[in-house]
């Protein structure tokens, strides 16, 4: 079943390259990576993908809501003022949905009472687990700062948390019930996070290298990626259709032959009506562990073939884990306006299991339609399929 | 929201403590033996290590899912909760705030939200849609919308299930606090369904005709108490309209229509 493009009116990203979509583009063009030491003191060495600026403090009337979630959220929102004033003109406020994802939403925030907790017998008296902790803590902060008055929902399914809300959006259009959504999610640091993939050895000591002969791990990452989603009318890109799909294999690790990943990536093709040729460059989850990387390559060798750019952009910014898909959302409309698709930095030597095409330099090219792809713990895969306009 | 969406009921499931199914809670006396949820549905390997929480939701998940007639490797599933795995995410506090110690791998990768729904995929060896999602007190009203989507825009069944575990220690203010309890709904396309079964649109206006079920106070604070509410008047048949947040959420209201009734 075909369903119908839907426009990505605007987008607003921070990440470990920067604040803003310059900021970052200008990373992405020059192979920066954004990977430094960890700002959350640990008893383990691994790099981390940091914001690196300043977040602003939340209006006052929002003050008792701040949780650093909350202020990448409305970091973000900030940059949107314009394309959502546009939204709110042409749409009713019932009509207007958010829907993200995130991984930890408040959990730092938490880490800190928590501490405090332990130490005197009691919670900080301004904490409040539903202003934050919970999902709908950072949804109501988000409610208020746009205006958006449709259903809301925070997604929560690890690391495809982001991608899937656009999923629901497309969905929710095409059931008549909205005309556009705030759609991508936010993920911050926390010591819960990074010491439970370091109990995994999931962790590189080093700067990740997706792909490569010589990776060991991945680096964990913080972001924010806010997609504005509507009916019709202009954008930047299409989106064109969201695969969906489990392993139903293992709580934790991929299926070897990434057979999920390789439904998930079927499901979105033929959602779009498109052959595996109409793909010109598929951005990978490619963490940089060495299970993950190779069987997500397999399922990629299985249906695209050998040729197609691979390139995973976790060496820039880290595993942003809940912000990852609409993190990488954005980073696959780039090559649209932009002409050219990153390096697959820390790629070389490129692992010989890995038989797909991963370009170690900026490749630059007509890029028309772009696959990223997420996947998750629990076997949760998502893969987005956005097209030029 | 304005536009609705509608789907038929065809399986519902509910666990409450002494109560392990809904049959059991409609017409039984609560069981002392039955307080915790058993994860039946669960595959064997990973039940004992799974919370109360993802037991629970597993369980109505299953009885759900066995009266629907819904395929159970292809059916879409929605879990919803405000809080998730929280006990799981308070014992990695304490290994790492008190004990100062390591953190247990298990623990970690079952404290991710959407544990439950990787481990009944892993168990019904589905490798469809599944999804996990949270939003307060609007939890339930959202997984039902997500739910609905997936009926409506795609044509795909859905089975929408939402829980809580006992609100956390020591994050909850003492008067507040809540218990365990998990609810299940499963939906199918009108046009597929039998022609007797109930059906759910959503979301209406108007106010509210269906009184909430009658809870315990622990119950009724839960932030899904409007899950049990939902299954608890789809299984006796009413009509009309139901707000599915006990007035602590955004107020969104089902209407549940019986197609028997003229």
């Amino acid at each position: 079943m075909s369903v119908t493009p839907r426009p990505i009116a605007a987008f607003a990203i921070a990440n470990a390259l920067g604040m803003n979509e310059a900021e970052v583009v200008t990373a992405l063009r020059e192979g920066r990576s954004g990977l430094g030491p960890s700002p959350i003191a640990l008893p383990f060495e691994t790099a981390v993908g940091a914001l690196p600026g300043e977040l602003p403090e939340l209006p006052p009337e929002l003050a008792g809501w701040s949780t650093r979630a909350a202020r990448i959220a409305f970091h973000l929102i900030s940059q949107l003022e314009e394309p959502l004033a546009r939204l709110r003109a042409r749409y009713r406020p019932e009509r207007i949905a958010i829907l993200l994802g995130t991984s930890t939403a408040g959990a730092e925030a938490t880490e800190e009472a928590y501490q405090h907790y332990l130490a005197q017998g009691s919670l900080p008296p301004e904490y409040d687990v539903f202003r934050h902790h919970t999902y709908g803590a950072v949804l109501s902060v988000v409610r208020a700062l746009t205006g958006a008055e449709g259903p809301a929902w925070m997604i929560s399914t690890a690391c495809t948390s982001s991608a899937k809300p656009l999923a629901s959006a497309q969905r929710l259009m095409d059931a008549d019930v909205i005309d556009a959504a705030i759609v991508g999610g936010i993920d911050t640091l926390c010591t819960m996070t990074l010491r439970g993939f370091h109990s995994l050895d999931a962790l590189s000591t080093q700067i990740c290298r997706p792909f490569s002969a010589e990776r060991d791990g991945l680096n964990i990452g913080e972001a924010g990626a806010l997609l504005l989603l509507a009916r019709d009318g202009d954008g930047v890109a299409l989106l064109e259709a969201v695969g969906e799909s489990s392993d139903a294999y293992h709580i934790s690790a991929p299926h070897p032959q990434g057979l999920g990943a390789k439904l998930a990536m079927e499901r979105a093709l033929a959602q779009a009506g498109c052959g595996p040729s109409d793909v010109d460059h598929v951005n990978a989850h490619g963490t940089g562990t060495r299970l993950n990387d190779t069987a997500e390559a397999n399922a990629i060798f299985e249906l695209f073939g050998p040729e197609i750019p691979v390139v995973s952009t976790k060496g820039y910014t880290g595993h942003t884990l809940g912000a990852a898909g609409g993190t990488e959302a954005v980073f696959s409309i780039l090559p649209f306006r932009e002409g050219w698709i990153p390096a697959s930095i820390g790629a070389a030597p490129v692992d010989e299991a890995i038989r797909v095409n991963v370009p170690t330099e900026r490749t630059t090219g007509r890029f028309r339609r772009v696959l990223s792809n997420s996947f998750a713990f629990g076997g949760n895969n998502v893969s987005v399929l956005v097209r030029s306009v | 929201m304005s536009g609705t969406m509608e789907a038929a009921v065809v399986g519902l499931g509910l666990f409450v403590p002494g109560h392990p199914t809904l049959a059991h809670f409609s017409t039984e006396p609560a069981d002392e033996a039955a307080r915790i949820p058993a994860g039946a549905f669960l595959d064997p390997r990973t039940r004992r290590r799974a919370s109360v929480v993802t037991r629970a939701l597993a369980d109505v998940y299953g009885e759900a899912l066995s009266q629907s007639g819904l395929d159970p490797r292809d059916v879409a599933s929605v879990f919803g909760s405000a809080l998730g795995e929280a006990s799981t995410m308070i014992s990695i506090l304490d290994q790492i705030f008190r004990e100062h110690g390591p953190v247990s791998p298990m623990k970690f990768v079952t404290s991710v939200h959407n544990t439950a729904a990787g481990l009944v995929s892993i168990a019904s060896k589905n490798q469809g849609f599944a999804t996990s999602i949270g939003a307060d007190y609007d939890t339930p009203a959202m997984a039902l919308a997500e739910g609905l989507g997936l009926v409506v825009a795609r044509g795909m069944p859905s089975i929408v299930v939402a829980g809580e575990e006992p609100s956390p220690e020591g994050l909850i203010p003492d008067e507040s606090t809540w218990g365990l309890f998990a609810g299940a709904v499963a939906l199918a396309p009108v046009e597929r369904a039998p022609k007797e079964a109930m059906r759910v649109r959503a979301f209406v206006s108007g106010e509210p005709t269906i009184a909430p079920s009658e809870t315990s106070p622990a119950l009724s604070r839960s932030p899904v108490t409007g899950i049990l509410d939902l299954v608890v008047a789809l299984s006796r048949r009413e009509t009309g309209r139901l707000r599915l947040d006990r007035g602590q959420g955004r107020g969104f209201v089902v209407e549940l229509i019986d197609p028997t009734h003229g």
